[in-house]
């Protein structure tokens, strides 16, 4: 009972934790400019991200190895460093997004510009992981999302185009601007399908002591909660087509991000937008910074852990304060937090190769999953989606750059 | 039981005596003797023989760095290999890492900084 109870919990966090900055701003580009046309991008990388999160917390309740320790074991050093230091620079970009989201949020609400709310909230969320728990950060804050519910509820009251919904989930090819749509398609998947995710799901099945009783929760918290967490990114989009595209307004600055649910709720909205932007991003603030401590320290073999006193685990703990303060000061320059996002998204998009393909090769290695490892079905849908999204984000970033269409 | 060095021990996870990690094994010491085959003789472990691994210059300059905090430090940590024992999934030490040189750069961040901030 008390399993389930906690799998009813993982679904909750899940689908509450699903949104940042990443997913709410390339999907409201995607339906401002495409109204429904890329929605099915979204599901592809619900999919992607689904399959993903359940082979991350297989391998760690079989194998009992987190994913960046079974790296460095399998594939030694020198391999073990190309993707730590790709993932690393791209999620530090990733991250200062996010606290830019957390600043932001607080700018909308108060009109004091952001740069100046970028170390606080960097300190907000270094509050959280060096006094909080594993579970505070993981089930209080995602709890906390589940305000982002707000998008599907004005999803339904603004009307629904469900025939043009229904052609969105099938891809087609773009009536203008294709190198612009292409790079939305993977900014998208590069928002939904972060490495961050797996390694920080993977490090909190070990913090948690999963074992093989844990697979059939596990499979049942990736498949619904992902798939509920990947409903609101369609939310956001049909609001955005909703909301943007009849006004033919394209989304170019965060200052218009409110307008998905300020149209519909006046006040009320806006202020549910920047609870939202806020509570999402300070959430993933949190998870990014982690994310990249746990793979540092199990990468290196030191102690780590957050439900650990920062004073046993001193060099993890001050790994993330640092990572936090760096990617803060890119926000306290005042790099445009919704052009940092965009690119930080596509530039994931492109290192999917990397980070997926040697995790791909663990979990079809026996010696550390048994009888565990992965259906062929699996590892083809996860090898093919990582592949085509780092090929079209290496082609569609330089053009995106340069305006090309 | 056949053990490979490079599977089963390289870049594997130390464990101390008290369950703690003790780092990654950085590297594998071979000893070479007269008329007689090589033998394991040590591993080390610790950002030295890391940084070396990755590239000469950078394992010396890390070398003269960590030797600027004292006396016996800027070389890498030896472990005999005799005091390893093969504990699936990971190797174990048989002392307490916390004492040996291994967690110096975690003893002097806990001391200087950690615990320099309130209530950790």
């Amino acid at each position: 009972m008390k399993r389930w109870l906690g799998v009813a919990l993982g679904i909750v966090t899940s689908v509450g934790g699903f949104l940042e900055i990443g997913s709410i701003t390339t999907a409201a580009q995607a339906g401002a400019e495409y109204k429904y046309q890329l929605a099915w991008t979204i599901v592809l990388g619900t999919i992607c991200i689904g399959l993903l999160i359940e082979m991350a917390g297989r391998f760690a309740a079989v194998s009992k190895h987190t994913i960046a320790d079974a790296m460095r074991e399998r594939f030694g050093l020198h391999f073990f460093m190309v993707p730590l230091i790709l993932i690393f620079f791209v999620s530090l970009l990733v991250l200062a997004a996010e606290i830019g989201g957390v600043a932001v949020s607080i700018e909308l609400v108060t009109g004091v510009h952001f740069p100046v709310w970028a170390l606080p909230s960097a300190l907000l969320a270094w509050g959280l992981l060096w006094y909080g728990t594993f579970s505070i950060i993981e089930n209080g804050i995602s709890l906390l999302g589940l305000i982002t519910i707000a998008f599907v509820v004005a999803g339904v009251q603004l009307g629904i185009d469900w025939h043009g919904l229904g052609a969105g989930l099938l891809p087609s090819m773009p009536h203008k601007e294709p190198a612009h749509y292409w790079f939305i398609a993977v900014s998208i998947l590069g928002a939904s399908v972060s490495p961050y995710l797996f390694y920080f799901y993977s490090s909190g099945a070990i913090e948690e002591k999963w074992d093989e009783k844990n697979l059939a929760p596990n499979r049942v918290i990736a498949a619904i909660g992902m798939g509920f967490g990947g409903f609101l990114s369609v939310a956001v989009l049909v609001v955005a087509a909703l909301v943007f595209a009849p006004r033919g307004i394209k989304v170019e600055e965060y200052r218009q991000l409110p307008m998905l649910l300020s149209t519909s709720w006046g006040r009320t909205g806006f202020a549910i937008f920047a609870g939202s932007l806020f509570i999402t991003c300070l959430g993933a603030t949190a998870e990014i910074a982690l994310a990249l401590a746990y793979k540092i320290a199990q990468g290196f073999g030191w102690n780590w852990g957050e439900d650990l006193a920062p004073s046993d685990d001193a060099r993890f703990s001050l790994t993330y304060t640092v990572i936090l303060l760096v990617a803060a000061l890119l926000e306290v320059v005042g790099i445009d937090p919704l052009k940092l996002t965009t690119l930080s998204m596509a530039l994931t998009a492109a290192s999917l190769p990397v980070a997926i393909v040697p995790f791909l090769v663990l979990m079809n290695d026996r010696k550390y999953l048994g009888d565990h490892t992965n259906g062929w079905l699996g590892n083809l849908a996860i090898l093919i989606i990582s592949l085509l999204a780092g090929v079209v984000a290496v082609v569609s970033i330089p053009l995106e750059i340069v305006g090309g269409s | 039981m056949k053990v490979l060095l490079v599977r089963d021990v390289l870049d594997n996870q130390l464990l101390d005596a008290s369950n703690e990690n003790a780092g990654k094994v950085d590297g594998i010491v071979l000893e070479l003797r007269q008329g007689e085959p090589p033998r394991v003789g040590y591993i080390e472990v610790g950002p030295i023989t890391m940084a070396r691994r990755l590239n000469r210059r950078l394992g010396n300059w890390v070398a003269r760095f960590d030797a600027k905090f004292g006396e016996g430090r800027g070389v890498p940590i030896r472990i005999a290999m005799s005091r390893i024992t093969l504990d699936e999934p990971s190797l174990r030490l048989d002392v307490v890492a916390d004492k040996t040189p291994i967690m110096a750069l975690e003893r002097w961040l806990r001391r200087a900084i950690v615990c320099r901030i309130p209530w950790s």
